[in-house]
């Protein structure tokens, strides 16, 4: 069974879309896989939620108005909310950053934190452990260098609301390097 | 250490220490793969028919420009030759230097003409045919410096312009205050012809003229 012969513009314009998605969608590779990465924490599924968003990106290319970066991470950043509900629904409970585990870690004070004996394996694993509306917000700001503007946009709140999950987030990060750095001392010490 | 120092040095710590996951290569690949691809025996019609179409825009482009060269500004720069030439031929007849070299023999007026320019133009004896030979000037037309042969058909002082062709261009037979000016290329060179002869002996002329420098 063979398809029919699709006219000669089909072509043209395939070959035109394919070229501007060289030129804008793929040198962001990098940074629409990192941010799946870091929310689905699990190198298969990061896979297929960025195979699934990109996809998504070359078939909507055309409505692409302004910078791509942000534009393709908003996809990406859809995509990895789609998969989580459908996998994982008890991780976007976290999303709701007025929950009352989260009050609860957040009065203490970040000065006893030792960033001196900061290691990667500990950093890592708290970012990990973070709820995932202060992870993505720290993924987007610290490592893909994003505007304020850009990351309300990706994550879909208000720039205040950035802000402030930004600084909460930090904080939160801080916080539980020291429990996890206080936790194997003690270990240890047993 | 206060707050701010803190959430300095760790956005610092996420910047320098956070694992960064690159997108792996066969992802990509993957993904490319994955794009609606253009089927095999297809994209070659299209991709042809592409560039034929790309090819004929260009080649429409080519004969407008050279249509429009040759219908606007190649009549401009022929108008504004024969104006030139007109004039400077009106100048020699009415003063008293007509040539700079008096002689019927071909072989003494072109090396006359090539020591004297940077090319040699064809020189013709064609007195057997009714036109006598009467000498050569060097002239100045379009800022070039030209030659001029001089012949005589019974009492008519016919003036041939010769200068290495720059451009194709068209033949033109145009009268202009009662004088005859034709105009050729012809052995790689651009001829005009100025003279009170007759436009039947002149167009005459210009041909015998074609015919010797393309056999030279």
């Amino acid at each position: 069974m063979s398809p029919e012969p699709l006219p000669p513009v089909y072509y043209r314009r395939l070959a035109d879309r394919r070229a501007r998605f060289e030129q804008l969608v793929l040198p962001h590779m990098d940074a629409a896989y990192n941010l799946a990465r870091w929310l689905t924490r699990n190198d298969q599924d990061a896979r297929d939620v960025v195979q699934d968003a990109v996809l998504r990106a070359f078939r909507f290319l055309d409505g692409l108005r302004g910078e791509a970066k942000p534009w393709l991470l908003t996809l990406v950043r859809n995509s990895c909310m789609s998969w989580l509900k459908a996998n994982r629904p008890s991780e976007l409970v976290a999303m709701d950053p007025d929950s009352a585990e989260l009050q609860r870690v957040e009065h203490q004070t970040p000065e006893t934190l030792a960033l001196n004996a900061l290691d990667r394996r500990l950093l890592n694993e708290a970012l990990a452990a973070l709820p995932a509306c202060f992870r993505e917000a720290l993924i987007l700001r610290e490592m893909e260098d994003l505007a304020y503007k850009d990351i309300a946009r990706i994550t879909d709140v208000p720039i205040g609301t950035v802000m402030s999950r930004l600084a909460r987030g930090r904080r939160l990060l801080a916080d539980s390097m020291r429990a996890i750095s206080r936790a194997s001392t003690a270990r240890v010490r047993e | 250490m206060n707050r701010d120092e803190a959430d300095r040095e760790i956005s610092a710590a996420i910047r320098d220490h956070a694992d960064y996951h690159a997108a792996p290569a066969s992802l990509v690949s993957d993904i490319m793969s994955a794009l609606p691809a253009v089927p095999e025996e297809a994209p070659r019609r299209p991709r042809w028919q592409y560039w034929l179409a790309q090819t004929a825009a260009m080649a429409s482009v080519a004969v407008v420009t050279w249509a429009a060269t040759m219908g606007y500004l190649r009549p401009g720069e022929d108008d504004r030759l024969a104006t030139e030439i007109l004039a400077s031929h009106v100048r020699a007849t009415l003063g008293k230097r007509l040539y700079d070299v008096a002689s019927s023999d071909q072989h003494t007026v072109k090396p006359w003409l090539s020591a004297r320019l940077a090319y040699s133009p064809p020189v013709s004896d064609l007195s057997t045919q009714g036109f006598e030979l009467l000498g050569a000037r060097l002239d100045h037309v379009s800022g070039q410096q030209v030659a001029v042969l001089v012949y005589k058909r019974r009492q008519h002082i016919v003036e041939t312009y010769v200068w290495p062709a720059r451009a194709r261009t068209a033949a033109v037979s145009l009268k202009r205050d009662g004088f005859n000016i034709e105009h050729f290329a012809a052995g790689e060179m651009d001829f005009w012809l100025v003279s009170d002869l007759n436009r039947n002996e002149l167009g005459d002329f210009a041909r015998l003229l074609a015919q010797q420098a393309t056999s030279l």
